[in-house]
């Protein structure tokens, strides 16, 4: 591995530490394909 | 109008910014170009793009590096470096772009030109190459608001054949141009958005939104829900998803990539599904959170969109592709949480630097709510009128392609 890759693992590992930091307390029911759903909850606007 | 190389249109070749002539082939035309080619847009071709899309720098090692209209040496942005390049310097009226992590808005900050990353799910991605399905977006790159809300007006739409694709119906953006911004409420961050920024850079967004105000708007501070858990999420995604696209060329023939792509590529190897499938379930809770929170203040939000003016591109460009991929990500971190929470947000010139580099403006939207960050960067634009002003016409001699 040269030392960039092991800058960029250690970018990714600090990612992946954050998500799963605000992941702690996720809903069961959480879905991984809610997106659209969660934007279009939004009421339209004239 | 012209399209980033990754828009596939039969009869043309799409390279995708890579070496291979015809990198990606589709079975249908992208759609948001057709949508324009049915609305009566005249197409002149295709426009140079960084690699694969990855990189905020307009940087390309097989096709030349995009030159900044208004400084060459300095970055044109990425990775529609192109559409910055071409709409800048009047060689088409319009430009489609893809957004992934800034794509659409940096390089039309760099550039001075308007250029909007639509809600997700607002225009079709059929027929265009992915970078990152889960954060992608095609969009308008364009001289004036008003043509960014035609062009939206003509690409927007339900589409079958992208699974993500809204079926809320199309307002008439432009027509919502000349409501102004009289009793509009919109938030200048109070974190975040102005860390580590350019004191140029921050004074010229006051500023703009200090013109705003005075067109009627009521501007605050309001503080955001913190979007590094975003950055970390969109940033997770994309190593994911865009590794498992190109997959094949970072394989089979590495050698043909550049070195910086290469490296942006490895780490998606070597991420566990646990890690993707948290990042993706975070998403949407994350992305309710911000909205429910933070358009029950405001109705849209004023942010810078580069962190510096236009670098030099040699020196951004330096050093080990590790220091090179942080520089990106620095470089890109204004834009980026809003393709992870998905909502509309448009760059818009705001003045120019002491040394004469294009400033820019970032509005921030509610989910489909298009209209309103149109309608406020019309009237910041024609208040402010930096649109009117125009590149030097010919390029310095030492343009070059490498």
């Amino acid at each position: 591995m040269t030392d960039g890759e092991g800058a960029l693992r250690a970018v990714l590992a600090g990612a992946a530490a954050g998500i799963e930091r605000a992941a702690a307390d996720l809903a069961l029911a959480e879905e991984p394909s809610r997106l659209v759903a969660a934007l279009e909850a939004e009421p339209e606007r004239g | 109008m012209a399209w980033k190389d990754l828009c596939h249109v039969p009869g043309l070749p799409t390279s995708c910014g890579t070496k291979t002539r015809e990198y990606f082939v589709d079975v249908r035309e992208c759609e948001a170009v057709r949508r324009l080619r049915q609305a009566g847009a005249v197409g002149l071709g295709k426009l140079n793009m960084t690699e694969l899309a990855l990189g905020p720098f307009g940087d390309n090692p097989h096709h030349g590096d995009a030159q900044n209209p208004w400084r060459t040496g300095c970055a044109a942005g990425g990775s529609s470096s192109g559409g910055g390049v071409a709409v800048a310097a009047g060689l088409v009226l319009g430009a489609v772009g893809s957004d992934t992590g800034g794509s659409i808005r940096l390089p039309a900050a760099c550039c001075g030109i308007v250029g909007l990353k639509p809600t997700y799910g607002r225009v079709s991605r059929a027929g265009a190459m992915p970078l990152s399905w889960s954060l992608d977006h095609l969009g308008p790159m364009a001289r004036t608001v008003a043509d960014a809300a035609l062009m939206l007006g003509a690409m927007a739409g339900h589409d079958p054949a992208d699974a993500t694709s809204s079926r809320r119906p199309v307002p008439d953006y432009a027509g919502a141009l000349a409501r102004g911004v009289a009793g509009l409420r919109l938030g200048l961050p109070e974190n975040y958005y102005f860390d580590g920024v350019s004191p140029e850079v921050a004074a010229a967004v006051r500023e703009a939104a200090s013109v705003i105000a005075r067109l009627g708007a009521v501007v605050t501070e309001i503080r955001l829900p913190d979007p590094q858990p975003l950055t970390d999420v969109a940033s997770l995604i994309t190593w994911c998803e865009s590794s498992a696209v190109h997959a094949r060329i970072v394989r089979e023939r590495p050698h043909e990539l550049g070195s910086v792509v290469r490296a942006r590529l490895e780490p998606g190897f070597h991420v566990s599904a646990y890690d993707y499938l948290q990042a993706a379930r975070i998403r949407a809770r994350l992305t309710r959170e911000f909205v429910r929170e933070v358009f029950a203040e405001v109705d849209g939000l004023l942010t810078p969109v580069i962190p510096e003016p236009a670098p030099a591109l040699d020196q951004v460009t330096a050093g080990a592709p590790g220091e090179v991929v942080l520089r990106m990500a620095r470089f890109a971190r204004l834009t980026r949480p809003l393709n992870g929470l998905g909502l509309p947000a448009l760059s818009v010139p705001c003045g120019f630097t002491a040394s004469g580099l294009p400033q820019a403006l970032q509005i921030v939207g509610r989910p489909f709510d298009e209209a309103t960050v149109l309608r406020v960067g019309h009237a910041y634009e024609q208040a402010a009128g930096f649109w009117a002003r125009r590149p030097p016409a010919a390029p310095s001699p030492d343009v070059r392609a490498r």
